[in-house]
């Protein structure tokens, strides 16, 4: 009799054991993404013009080199920044300043930014300045129709014409 | 502050793990197993995640349909071994948990501990991480969640700073290289927790590594069950044109990645880095233990009447299986009682434990639970031996007095004789329990070589007001009868060696010797071997002509005789000093000696550390003390365990 109530308490411990286990192992949901939100993903990772200009050395500038150095073309390193604005339905959502890689400053900048934005229809304007000075120099705009769950990425590629939205 | 965690903590355990008491009994309960069943889940992960990897391939397309067709398809072995895999890796993280948590509440962390803690704690990290990638694998959209997650979660370290996720961010990014990839790390990372694992638990003497089969086979079932009743399923496949929205989610290995989107990064990160850095330096922030000496307490363990190094905060249980000693034992968590032992000299704390294991009358009569007391002063604990030794069985005898001459005025040689027809088998150098009227008892070595059949010889040594030896001096007459338990006691001659010889013995202590020296006289033992015999005064050598005679007889035997307080008309010119300290004098280096010691305490647990500074194996270094009576509880006036006449 006393092994059989001690069976049963056996039971009783390891049904809840396994509730756990088997519960929490799967639940409850997480919500990644509300049902109600899309997602817009700024990424890509570019190489800015260079900060200052390339120019060509004298015959004098150049005797001073060692000859295995002798290049006509003298260009810094540093790379400029990159300025990039998103906006949305006309409200400026997104300004970054993005800094080159590396010690030197001489690497491809990398952007990346999650953001959250309600569903429906939406104009996205995007915008950056990959030089030192002057104005924005590659721009695009697009109007996305984003379902709940849906997803868009601005990307850039200056051989494929610079700014592409992918949904 | 932590203490008071602690205080709770131990608080919550102590009742929850009585509670499982009723159903599971003190000797299978779970909890006094959480180690030894991780362990257990974690070589069920092992070998369902192989039968896994049969089937799984690593394509972009082939890796969630390979899992799908193994979950499906074979949902009666490939299924039920997929969900036994997830679950048995859930399971080993809360079992995990509880250890650490268990470990931390009864500040079972710091001091030596140290290295089994931290060692712990990067297991614990290598099981999440292997946890975490394996999720990457069915490559659904758990799988997705988790890969981008992880990306954009190392991202923020700046050398990263958003290239990572770059590979997830097209399809056309991830290809089949990824899965050969996923799948090299969840192998790899779980070879080196199994790596680990060996090396955490082998610093723990005697440590379990799987627990009883009964609760094996009956956590197996439950697993098993529970796999049919709620398979693992994957999720829709990946898609990374579309944004993972809601998920199931294994909160066991997620919950950090929860917080990642409530939280940023850099506070996920600061909160898993501290968390970590705190973890593994618990070991040596305060509060602060008392301080003492580096080499901690002496502990001397009846009956094997061995003295062994207890360390700062170590129970009794570890540092003697450390040292070898057999102690039983079952549960280690204070629950089952089986290493209940006698405490007869010295303070402990004994720990905590549920009270059916050690009742207060127990505790107040000297009982202590060996798994949970600590050593607060240099100890002597007797325990019942499980196994006897060599298989001999300890039994108790009626022998009658057949001699009895008197070798110095305080001490008496006593011939015993068995029964007709009984025979007492023994070690040369073990001892017998002379069993008294009122229960307790008075120990005293084979004076005798186990070969000498018909008699065995004792040598009791006088001491006044004591219970038992002064019956012995004025009353006992040849006829009476004795009552005794043997053979007792690991202190004998090892013959499976072919080192020279030491032999110390202090006073009375020359009895054991006497029986080792002659049994390997009798075996015809050709190591050489050199006796040390420390008394006061040359009268103290009660049977010296018996050594020198041996040392005529045979040229591989030599004695030393040793005087600590000769007397002017004594006209003594041998050694005078400390018997151990004669041997210092003459033995610069020991290793490659084996020595037997036997005498006081004081005079074992000077020479003990001596000899082994000097070069000597703790393996070869064997003793047999007897206790002072100042050391007795109550300054009982009598010795109670002779090595020889006491």
């Amino acid at each position: 009799m006393i092994g059989v109530l001690r069976f049963l308490a056996q039971l009783a411990l390891y049904v809840p054991l396994m509730v756990i286990l088997g519960y929490f192992s799967s639940a409850p949901r997480f919500a990644h993404l509300p049902q109600d939100r899309a997602l817009m993903r700024v990424s890509f990772s570019h190489a800015g013009e260079r900060l200052r200009e390339c120019h060509q050395r004298t015959p004098e500038e150049l005797a001073k080199l060692p000859p295995n150095m002798r290049s006509q073309l003298d260009c810094p390193r540093e790379r400029s920044p990159l300025k990039v604005e998103v906006e949305l339905d006309g409200r400026l959502l997104l300004s970054l300043d993005v800094p080159p890689s590396g010690l030197h400053h001489d690497g491809a900048a990398t952007v990346y930014r999650r953001i959250e934005l309600p569903t429906g229809r939406h104009e996205i304007a995007v915008r950056m300045r990959d030089r030192p000075h002057g104005d924005f120099n590659h721009r695009a705009t697009t109007t996305l129709d984003l379902p709940p769950g849906g997803s868009v990425l601005i990307d850039f590629d200056n051989a494929r014409g610079g700014f592409r939205f992918r949904s | 502050m932590l203490k008071l965690v602690h205080r709770a903590g131990r608080w919550a355990f102590l009742r929850v793990e009585s509670f499982f008491n009723l159903a599971f009994g003190d000797r299978l309960n779970p909890l006094y197993y959480l180690g030894p069943i991780s362990y257990f889940l974690f070589w069920i992960v092992l070998g369902s995640g192989l039968y896994l990897y049969i089937f799984f391939d690593t394509g972009v397309e082939e890796a969630y349909a390979s899992v799908e067709q193994l979950t499906h398809g074979q949902w009666y072995f490939g299924g039920i071994l997929r969900s036994l895999h997830r679950y048995a890796s859930d399971g080993m993280v809360l079992t995990m948990l509880l250890h650490l948590a268990r470990h931390f509440v009864f500040d079972r962390y710091r001091a030596f501990r140290w290295f089994s803690w931290v060692s712990g704690v990067v297991l614990l990290w290598l099981i999440y991480s292997a946890g975490i990638n394996g999720y990457m694998l069915p490559w659904d959209r758990l799988a997705q969640f988790v890969v981008i997650a992880t990306a954009e979660w190392f991202d923020w370290i700046p050398v990263f700073g958003g290239t990572l996720v770059r590979n997830f961010i097209f399809p056309e990014n991830v290809n089949d290289r990824l899965f050969s990839l996923l799948s090299f790390i969840h192998i790899g990372i779980p070879l080196a927790a199994l790596a680990l694992l060996m090396v955490h638990t082998q610093r723990v003497p005697q440590a379990r590594t799987s627990p009883p089969w009964p609760i094996a086979a009956t956590l197996s079932a439950a697993l098993v069950v529970l796999s049919l009743l709620k398979p693992a399923l994957s999720q829709a496949p990946a898609d990374l044109a579309s944004a993972v929205t809601v998920i199931d989610f294994d909160w066991f290995y997620l919950p950090v990645y929860a917080l990642l989107y409530r939280w940023s990064p850099g506070e996920v990160w600061a909160l898993v880095g501290g968390a970590t850095a705190l973890f593994l330096l618990a070991p040596w922030l305060p509060p602060k233990r008392r301080r003492v000496s580096k080499e901690g307490f002496h502990l001397l363990v009846r009956p094997d009447n061995h003295i062994i190094s207890v360390r700062e905060g170590e129970s009794i249980l570890d540092a003697g299986l450390r040292e070898g000693i057999a102690f039983p034992f079952e549960c280690r968590n204070g629950g089952c009682g089986k290493c209940k032992a006698t405490l007869t000299y010295g303070e402990i704390d004994p720990g905590n434990y549920q009270k059916d294991a050690l009742s207060e009358a127990e505790r107040a009569a000297g009982k202590l639970l060996l798994c949970c007391a600590t050593a607060l002063s240099d100890i002597e604990v007797e325990y019942e031996p499980t196994e006897p030794l060599g298989g001999r069985p300890i039994r108790t005898y009626n022998a009658r007095v057949t001699r009895m001459n008197r070798l110095a005025p305080d001490v008496m040689q006593v011939f015993l004789a068995l029964g007709p027809g009984e025979q007492l088998d023994y070690y040369a150098g073990q001892y017998i329990n002379v069993l008294l009227p009122n229960g307790e008892h008075r120990s005293f070595s084979f004076a005798t070589a186990p070969h000498v059949q018909g008699e065995i010889e004792l040598q009791i040594r006088l001491v006044p007001g004591g219970k038992f030896t002064p019956w012995v001096f004025d009353h006992m007459q040849v006829g009476d009868t004795i009552r005794f338990e043997a053979p007792l006691g690991s202190f004998f001659l090892r013959e499976d060696s072919d080192k020279p010889i030491i032999f110390v013995a202090g006073s009375t202590g020359f009895a054991p010797v006497k029986s080792m020296v002659e049994h390997a006289l009798h075996i015809g033992l050709k190591r050489n071997m050199l006796l040390y015999w420390g008394v006061r005064r040359p009268q103290d050598l009660y049977l010296g002509e018996l050594p020198r005679q041996w040392e005529r007889e045979h040229a591989n035997f030599k004695f030393i005789p040793v005087m600590s307080d000769p007397a002017p008309e004594d006209h003594w010119t041998g050694r005078i000093g400390l018997v151990h300290e004669a041997i210092l004098a003459d033995f610069p280096d020991l290793a490659g000696h084996q020595i037997y010691a036997c005498g006081s305490v004081d005079m074992v647990a000077a020479a003990h550390p001596a000899f082994l500074a000097r070069g000597l194996a703790q393996e070869d270094c064997f003793s047999d003390t007897f206790l002072l009576p100042a050391h007795k509880p109550g300054g009982a006036a009598e010795i109670m365990k002779p090595g020889g006449g006491r």
